[in-house]
């Protein structure tokens, strides 16, 4: 028992719930007041803990990773990535967050404390190694994002998004922790060398069960179709920056999650999981593709473009491949960074008075009103739809590479003719804002911190993405390395 | 055939909770549609008197707060019986992280009494 | 005898009026919340018993883990329960609509 090893090991999450401890009682003590301390002590808490997961993935010597915790818990290069991933959309959620609920008089210190909390739960949901880690790695991150959701509480949406969000999400914590018990009970093991090693002379029939039964949880948990039913409703409802964390962070920690439950856990037994994986993506690209035709409100449209988008990145999963994992990760880099933009530029559309804005008729002739917001949303909808010079192209590139690579060549062949469906919906948007008469609605920004977010954002979607490829396939073809080292 | 037992299982999962979540509702409230209430079908049968009052007391809201607040610290409790008979055997590693969940804990409830969760007016 | 398979038989049981208990409740959403205790509880069931047949303690610790959030679980869905209340002065479930598409 190496404890100094341990505790480093695991040093981000302890870094960020002692930081949430500490920040409890701050906020108790000095109520609503110190919102704004409790905001920037958190952020450079997150900063504290991207440092730390940072080390993780580009130091020497933890190619292998290493186990802590009697075997709970793992930090390796594919952990280090995904809490990179998921400490910087928090950030961005967290700073964002002040100015909108400030309109209402409802920003208050929970806001970022909660995040916080969120985020130690996501941290052990992608570094769980056991199916003991996982449970409580996914309650943690599920019980702080249904408080979030109906944080708006003056708000009727907000309370019916979290009351729904709530519901659902507790039914699959019961979906995946039924499969779990089986799992334990037909392998007579919780961590996940030992289901692999259980699974190497073949899969009972109980077990089976127990593998069906917690894909489909997670399919609830990444809002893949066909358990995607939650999604539009809570994206619409929930405050718009919990929107945006629940459309990142959160969705980081349960592929990642996903991925290592199905190749380090399921890994000896391929093609049990791998037509439900094919079957997903394929439902999600279309259902997320379809669905959003129809779509007026603006959250709602992305909450399809989301499902949509994760139908693509399990592509990659399917593939079951080093190669796939690894262009699953640069799928969800690029994701998340499309993500934050265009939810952060929904964030900066408000009225005259200050309300959000969520119409989308209402966006007509923003090119001419804001048009550097309508650049910046347009380069998100072309890079979110797979349009070629953005840097939303190369994630469906190396996906559909790596399947392909694979051997699984309809899949990718229905993929491309998917993207060209969803190519529609995004286009609408493009055309409502550039070539409709002008409905003058949106007000000027009010907010510095926002547009500095979206220029970032845009900056990395836009063509000039391309230069980080050079750095960033090294460290995704790493992370995906250090996956399948067990397997 | 047997290679393709778990997506046709995963299918049938998918198909009876989205046909439970679409329809059920629908032909629930089909089968029981036959709702024609009356005055004396919706009143409260009470010994043949017209009801004194809404059978259905409202309680108030604080009860839950008590409620909750209690069964949060109470499951959380269960956890020092289990540690507590073999903390001798486990020694200092088992005390170690007994005191960091009390710790987390308190400072859990010194939020929600510093909140005023505990006050009662 | 009561085997494993017995205590499995009633678990799945109960897992099932669980779910149905979510989807075929259209009066309250407290019944919903009853619902979720009663799939925990048959996972706990299905944990416990493992745990004997196995010889193996693994499986009672995560009972306990499973209770503990069962309780947080639903206490939080408690509080969202109260704040839906305040706003909407209803808690049927068919009420619960505001969004649709």
């Amino acid at each position: 028992m190496n404890y100094a090893l341990w505790f480093q090991l695991a040093s981000p999450e302890i870094v960020l719930s002692i930081a949430g401890l500490l920040l409890l009682l701050i906020a108790a003590w000095s109520s609503d007041k110190s919102a704004r301390l409790v905001s920037i002590l958190t952020v450079a808490a997150f900063f504290g803990a991207l440092a730390l997961s940072l080390n993780f993935l580009l130091a020497d010597g933890y190619a292998e990773g290493a186990d802590a915790f009697y075997g709970q818990y793992r930090m390796d290069r594919f952990a280090a990535l995904s809490k990179v991933l998921i400490f910087l959309s928090a950030i961005a959620c967290v700073i964002v967050a002040p100015k909108f609920f400030a309109r209402d008089g409802m920003m208050r210190a929970e806001y970022p404390i909660l995040i916080l909390f969120a985020s130690v739960g996501m941290g052990l949901m992608v570094s769980a190694v056991d199916l003991l880690t996982l449970y409580i790695g996914l309650e943690l991150q599920s019980l702080a994002a249904y408080v979030l959701a109906s944080f708006l509480r003056s708000d009727d949406r907000s309370a019916e998004a979290g009351l729904k969000y709530f519901v659902l999400g507790a039914l699959a914590s019961g979906i995946l922790l039924f499969g779990m018990s089986l799992l334990y009970g037909f392998t007579g093991t919780t961590s996940f060398i030992g289901i692999q090693t259980a699974f190497s002379d073949g899969v009972s029939t109980g077990a089976l069960f127990g593998v069906v039964f917690v894909l489909s949880g997670l399919a609830f948990k990444i809002s893949a179709v066909p358990f995607h039913m939650w999604t539009p409703d809570v994206y619409e409802g929930a405050p718009t920056p919990v929107t945006t964390f629940f459309a990142t962070a959160p969705k980081v920690a349960a592929l990642a999650l996903t991925m290592r439950v199905a190749i380090e856990a399921f890994g000896g037994q391929q093609s049990v999981w791998q037509q439900i994986v094919i079957f997903v993506a394929m439902a999600s690209i279309l259902l997320g593709g379809v669905a959003a035709i129809g779509q007026t409100n603006i959250k709602r449209l992305l909450a399809y473009s989301s499902i949509n988008n994760v139908g693509f990145m399990l592509i990659g999963l399917a593939c079951g491949t080093p190669e796939g994992a690894s262009a699953m990760m640069t799928y969800l880099i690029i994701y998340v960074a499309m993500t934050l933009g265009s939810f952060i530029c929904v964030l900066d559309l408000n009225d005259r008075e200050g309300r959000p804005v969520e119409d989308i008729p209402k966006l007509a002739g923003l090119s001419r009103t804001r048009p550097g917001l309508a650049a910046a949303l347009a380069v998100f909808m072309f890079s979110l739809a797979g349009i070629p010079p953005l840097f939303g192209f190369w994630g469906k590139f190396v996906v559909f590479d790596a399947a392909v690579a694979a051997g699984l060549i309809p899949l990718a062949a229905l993929g491309i003719a998917a993207s060209v469906i969803g190519a529609f919906y995004y286009l609408k948007v493009i055309k409502v804002m550039y070539f409709d008469e002008p409905a003058d609605v949106i007000a000027p920004s009010d907010s510095t911190a926002r547009l500095a977010l979206i220029a970032v954002s845009a900056l990395f979607v836009s063509p000039l993405g391309y230069f980080a490829t050079l750095a960033l396939s090294p460290i995704t073809e790493d992370a995906a390395r250090a996956l399948f080292w067990a397997a | 055939m047997a290679e393709y037992l778990p997506i046709l299982l995963f299918l049938a999962v998918a198909l009876l909770l989205s046909v439970a979540f679409v329809f059920l509702p629908i032909g629930v409230s089909r089968l029981t549609g036959a709702h024609k209430p009356t005055v004396a079908k919706l009143s409260e049968y009470e010994c043949g008197f017209p009801a004194f009052e809404d059978s259905r007391s409202q309680f108030d809201v604080r009860f839950y707060l008590v409620a909750i607040l209690f069964i949060i610290f109470d499951l959380e409790a269960a956890f020092l019986f289990p540690w507590a008979v073999t903390v001798l055997d486990l020694g200092w590693e088992a005390w170690g992280a007994m005191m960091v969940f009390l710790t987390i804990l308190t400072v859990g409830f010194v939020y929600e009494w510093k909140m005023g969760a505990l006050d009662w007016e | 005898m009561i085997g494993i398979e017995h205590y499995l038989v009633v678990s799945s049981i109960l897992f099932v009026m669980g779910v149905l208990g979510i989807f075929l409740n259209r009066k309250n959403i407290i019944i919903i919340l009853m619902a979720i205790e009663l799939i925990l509880l048959a996972v706990n069931i299905n944990l416990v018993a493992f745990s004997v047949f196995l010889g193996d303690m693994v499986g009672q610790v995560f009972a306990m883990f499973v209770l503990t959030v069962a309780a947080g679980e639903a206490a939080i869905g408690l509080a969202i329960l109260v704040i839906y209340f305040r706003g909407r002065g209803t808690i049927a479930v068919d009420d619960v609509n505001q969004m649709k598409g």
